[in-house]
């Protein structure tokens, strides 16, 4: 039986308790630690805080593990009962599906166990679930590589007057693109985009693109750390949130679409259109 | 005994119509440094005594023990015309000094790179050929090239000396053979003919074929006895020349010219009667030592001897009659100065050839009037390694603008793309330097036109390079050099002490630089390898790298080996298709050889990357019966962006295949360097992308996940399209008497050669053979053919075409599988090749 559970945003804590105790009647404890990471992953000793309260020892699957190795997992899923674990839920933002499918094809039992997912988590800031578009990802620009396919999307939501999810790059044991040209395995050093980044990089395809999909001025909701203790979410334009450093990763931003008075509402909690923007993401962090 | 100084000579660089950039080209021992430095001692470098006796060019030992050039050698000479021979020069000058700017290449096909070296720099060749051998491989082979980078050629039959000495032969007979030897330079001249340039081939009564003997130091152009003649028969030069060559008849006895020999037995060919008859007579003379006859000869011909000359006797008094009368440097010199064009005169129709941004910038038309005033374009055509060990000039030629002592400069290597920043650095040359021989001199500046070395740019530039202003960042390189050899023979090399290694990494950093041809690797396995284009270049190279790059510390060579390629021989059998690590995204492919002599053009690069595309489309369409529009979905090239393989989008409505193409781009150069049969270069695959399927979502199709995808998917449909391997071959020419033939066919029949042309050359009992050999069978080959017939024979192996081999490598026990696997082996990988399943993905 193969168990792919879903831990949430948190920390360890977040568990839920099904999924709690799956983790503890399975033989062996995979944790996938390159789609997401748990607030808590930073720090050094984020597994063991997990290893303590589950009681089981957890193999960190990077990305080569779960994409080129996955026959391991699943062959010892044929024979005992084998937990995945999967930082948000396991259908949310990350793509877990591939395993899923030759998890089955293998004649392997899947069972998943569902969590919160940034998917769902982003409605706290009051933009109504509903009313969202195409979620999309933000790659890290490169010299020559710039892909831009998420202006389109971006674009299409608006013209819906749809909000828009923006997922930001991570990278972490990423092949460098040098290593990959010559066939060798080196890794680049971990990089998570910031809110900063990713407001550069599209106002940047805007410039190149000049369809006027939005602009400095548009308005956008900046999401730090979700879930965590020490979430910071701020409601502002793309000209005021370029400036604030929103400290440690995961950032993600939503690019917010036509309003509902209700969702107006709930938006300025967290706007402050002045100056002090940056003192009051202080003072309601602290 | 230097005539002038480094003050005078910078003086005249700034005449750009009194400059001559001539590279002196021939087959190997025609006898090209022989006579370069009776010039070189024309210029007074060297004394005028010892001239024939000492390579002035030759500046490395191991080429004076040889007695062949290895490296070609720049000199600058300053020689000034009298205002009587210029009286009847048309072009624009600038006084009667001239500088001449000369360089002396090798002559053995092993090096011919060095020749592609120096022809980019100059504009004018000096052609020199045996008049008894002949025109041969070599002599076609850098002719070919001089032509194809537009160089106005002259001509001079050379080893006169021979037809007097040696072989005695009568007047009439010596013309035929000089008359065939012009034909077949002609010949060549003008099959590669090239509109812009002109009529290059080259005729004896023009002024631009001269006949020299470059070990006694005397040559003469048909101008030279014209001159005499003119006025002693009162008609003037020009119409003299005519009668001194072709179909041109006199009778002393009825002192009658015919168009026709009359039969009389005084009735003599123009040239023999008043050239090669007074000629003979002279050597006669002083042969035999009648002294009483030739003082009087020589007042006639107005020769003046020095008083000590006169006590001479024999051969050396011979040699200085003949040098005192018919000066070898006065005759080509003067010849070069009128036939060969100037700077100003060449860049106009170089300028196409040269410059690779659009014709109508300011770059293209500083080149085109070869302006001082213009901005700086200088191509770096080789590197020299300086007296101070580890140290390089870069030596090259300046298009347009001045480099001075302490300029800053912009230095475009061979990789740099305009607009980018790869390959391009931005430095000050410490010191500029003319190059003369063993002599260096500095110089404050030097304008274009000239050929100029220059200090502290070594570590910068690799092999070659295009310099401009720090500021120019418009400029666009200048095109890059064509070689008309490959590095195909290789050898692993280790030092014998393990602590040496870091001198042998230096040491091959440093060969790399010093030889245009030399390509230096590590392989996967840690085996260092040195490719170079023959036996004879590599050992060259393993000396240098040995004495010079690595001071003395020794070093264990392997048995030679070659580098093959990998090909197809057909389409795919079916269209294969591989998953990304993340399975969310897959690539389609086929593979398929390429249309016939399309590698060949890439190779050539008539057909590149930086086409235009609606030319390329033009040739693709015309020649190789392509589609329009599929001309315009190339991809790329490859390897290194220019090899020639290539990848073409048959994609139809596929979104966002624009963002992956770049890491298809990448996993195809990386897959076209390393075949999926034993790693060595793919070449003529042409692969199409024939479906894309890809993850929504732009994360998710990075090039983590896109490039080694496209790597499998290549390896995949290379293997299904009936992979082959392609074996390098030589062309071998061999002149030997009849004699000896039967043992150079039973030693071409043992080495796998086979003979497409056996001939006679007329008038000679020589054989002219000339044969395929593969690369492989050829380490040895020259001992083995000497010893089979009795030293008689000698070969010239010039590469010439890559061969497929007809069995299959994915048949266990083939040839080539065996091949195949000797190869993995000693690149240290896994003898089983990886099996096809490993790349391909099935639904």
């Amino acid at each position: 039986m193969l168990y792919i559970i879903g831990l949430g945003l948190g920390d360890e804590k977040d568990i839920t308790l099904r999924g709690l105790e799956c983790v503890r009647k399975c033989e062996k404890v995979y944790m996938e630690a390159y789609t997401s990471l748990l607030s808590f992953g930073l720090a050094s000793d984020g597994i063991s805080s997990l290893e303590k309260l589950y009681g089981k020892t957890i193999t960190v699957a990077d990305r080569e593990m779960v994409e080129e190795k996955a026959d391991q997992i699943l062959s010892e899923a044929r024979t005992s009962d084998v937990a995945f674990l999967v930082v948000g839920d396991a259908f949310g933002a990350t793509t877990h599906s591939d395993l899923v499918v030759r998890a089955k094809s293998l004649g392997i039992e899947v069972r998943v166990v569902y969590n919160a997912s940034v998917m769902n988590a982003v409605g706290i800031c009051g933009l109504q679930l509903y009313r969202y578009g195409e979620t999309v990802s933000i790659p890290f620009f490169t010299e020559t590589w710039k892909p831009s396919s998420f202006y389109e999307k971006i674009q299409k939501n608006r013209g819906l007057g749809l909000h828009t999810l923006c997922l930001l790059d991570i990278r972490v044991k990423e092949p460098s693109l040098e290593s990959l040209c010559r066939g060798k395995k080196e890794y680049e050093p971990p990089r998570f985009m910031s809110i900063n980044t990713a407001i550069e990089q599209l106002l940047e395809v805007e410039q190149m693109e000049g369809q006027s999909v939005y602009n400095e001025d548009t308005l956008c909701v900046a999401f730090a750390r979700l879930g965590s203790e020490d979430q910071t979410i701020v409601a502002g334009t793309m000209k005021q949130l370029r400036s604030i450093d929103f400290g440690p990763p995961l950032h993600c931003l939503v690019i917010v679409g036509k309003t509902h008075p209700v969702e107006e509402e709930m938006l300025d909690f967290y706007k402050s259109g002045n100056e002090n923007l940056e003192q009051n993401v202080v003072d309601r962090t602290t | 005994m230097v005539k002038f100084t480094a003050e005078e000579l910078r003086r005249i660089m700034d005449y750009k119509h009194n400059i001559r950039n001539m590279s002196v080209i021939a087959h190997v021992d025609h006898g090209k440094s022989t006579l370069t430095d009776s010039l070189v001692a024309a210029a007074g470098i060297i004394a005028q005594e010892v001239a024939g006796d000492v390579r002035m060019t030759d500046t490395r030992q191991d080429e004076a023990e040889r007695g062949i050039t290895i490296k070609s050698t720049g000199i600058s000479l300053y020689y000034e015309m009298s205002d009587e021979s210029l009286k009847s020069y048309k072009g624009e000058r600038h006084g009667n000094e001239y500088l001449i700017n000369l360089i002396d290449s090798p002559g053995h096909v092993d090096f011919s790179s060095e020749v592609t070296a120096a022809l980019r720099i100059t504009d004018g060749a000096l052609v020199v050929v045996d008049c008894i051998e002949g025109v041969c491989v070599q002599t076609e082979t850098v002719l070919r090239q001089a032509l194809g980078e537009r160089i106005r050629p002259v001509l001079t039959v050379n080893k006169m000396d021979r037809c007097f000495l040696e072989l005695q032969v009568d007047g009439e007979e010596a013309y035929q053979t000089f008359q065939r030897v012009i034909e077949n330079a002609n010949v060549i001249m003008a099959t590669y003919e090239d509109p812009l340039l002109g009529d290059v081939q080259v005729y004896p009564e023009k002024g631009t074929v001269a006949f020299s003997a470059g070990l006694h130091g005397w040559a003469f152009t048909l101008t030279n006895f014209a001159k005499m003649y003119a006025s002693k028969f009162g008609v003037d030069e020009a119409k003299m020349m005519e009668r001194l060559w072709g179909e041109n008849f006199f009778d002393p006895a009825t002192k009658k010219w015919t168009s026709k020999n009359t039969g009389t037995a005084t009735c003599k060919r123009g040239f023999v009667q008043f050239c090669y008859e007074p000629i003979k007579q002279i050597i006669a003379t002083c042969m035999n030592d009648r002294k009483d006859k030739l003082w009087p000869m020589l007042q006639k011909l107005g020769v003046v001897m020095k008083s000590d000359e006169k006590d001479l006797m024999g051969k050396p008094l011979m040699k200085r009659v003949m040098q005192t009368w018919l000066p070898a440097s006065t005759a080509l010199l003067e010849m070069m100065i009128f036939h060969l064009p100037s700077p100003a005169k060449a860049q106009k129709y170089r300028v196409e050839n040269l410059y690779e941004g659009p014709q109508d910038d300011v770059y293209a038309s500083a080149i085109r009037n070869c302006d001082p005033e213009g901005p700086l374009m200088l191509y770096v055509s080789k590197m020299i390694p300086a007296s101070d060990k580890g140290r390089f000039f870069a030596f090259g030629r300046v298009f347009s603008g001045k480099v001075s002592t302490g300029l800053k400069v912009r230095i475009m290597g061979p990789n740099y793309v305009p607009g980018e920043k790869k390959d391009l650095y931005v430095k000050s040359v410490q010191r500029t330097v003319i190059w003369m021989g063993k002599k260096q001199e500095t110089v404050e500046d030097v304008p274009c036109g000239n050929t100029v070395a220059m200090v502290g740019l070594d570590q910068f530039i690799t092999k070659n390079a295009t310099l401009t202003n720090e500021k120019e960042v418009d400029a666009h390189p200048i095109r890059a050099m064509k070689f008309s050899v490959s590095p195909v023979v290789r050898v692993a090399v280790q030092c014998k002490v393990a602590s040496d290694l870091p001198k042998l990494v230096e040491g091959l950093k440093r060969l790399a630089k010093s030889d245009p041809m030399v390509v230096c690797t590590m392989e996967e396995s840690g085996e260092h390898i040195v490719a170079g284009a023959g036996e004879l270049h590599l050992e060259i190279c393993l000396k240098d790298l040995q004495d010079d790059f690595m001071g003395g510390a020794e070093i264990i060579k392997s048995d030679p080996v070659v580098s093959f390629r990998e090909t197809v021989l057909e389409r795919s059998c079916r269209t294969v298709m591989s998953k990304s690590p993340n399975k969310h995204n897959r690539l389609y492919m086929e593979a398929r050889p390429m249309e016939d002599g399309l590698a060949e053009a890439i190779d050539d690069g008539r057909i590149g990357p930086r086409d235009d595309p609606k030319v390329r489309s033009k040739i693709l369409s015309e020649e190789f019966a392509w589609d329009k529009d599929l001309a315009k979905k190339i991809w790329c090239f490859g390897p290194e962006t220019t090899g020639p393989n290539m990848v073409v989008d048959m994609c139809k409505g596929v979104q966002y295949l624009n963002e992956i193409k770049d890491s298809v781009v990448a996993g195809f150069q990386w897959a076209s360097k390393e075949g999926a049969l034993a790693e060595e270069n793919m070449r003529g695959i042409c692969f199409e992308v024939c479906d894309v399927v890809l993850h929504a979502d732009a994360i998710h199709r990075g090039g983590g996940q896109v490039i080694p995808t496209a790597r499998r998917v290549i390896y995949a449909s290379q293997l299904t399209a009936k992979p082959r391997l392609l074996e390098p071959v030589y062309l071998v020419e061999i002149q030997a008497p009849e004699q000896a033939l039967g043992g150079i066919y039973s030693v071409l029949n043992q080495k796998r050669g086979h003979v497409f042309e056996e001939m006679q050359r007329p008038g000679t009992p020589l054989y002219n053979i000339k044969a395929y050999l593969p690369v492989i069978e050829s380490f040895g080959f020259s001992s083995t053919l000497r010893a089979a017939t009795s030293g008689q024979a000698f070969p010239q192996c010039v590469f010439d075409h890559w061969e497929m081999m007809s069995s299959d490598p994915l048949e266990s026990g083939s040839q080539a599988a065996q091949l195949v696997a000797d190869i993995r082996k000693r690149k240290g990988l896994k003898e089983q090749m990886t099996p096809l399943s490993d790349f391909e993905d099935k639904l």
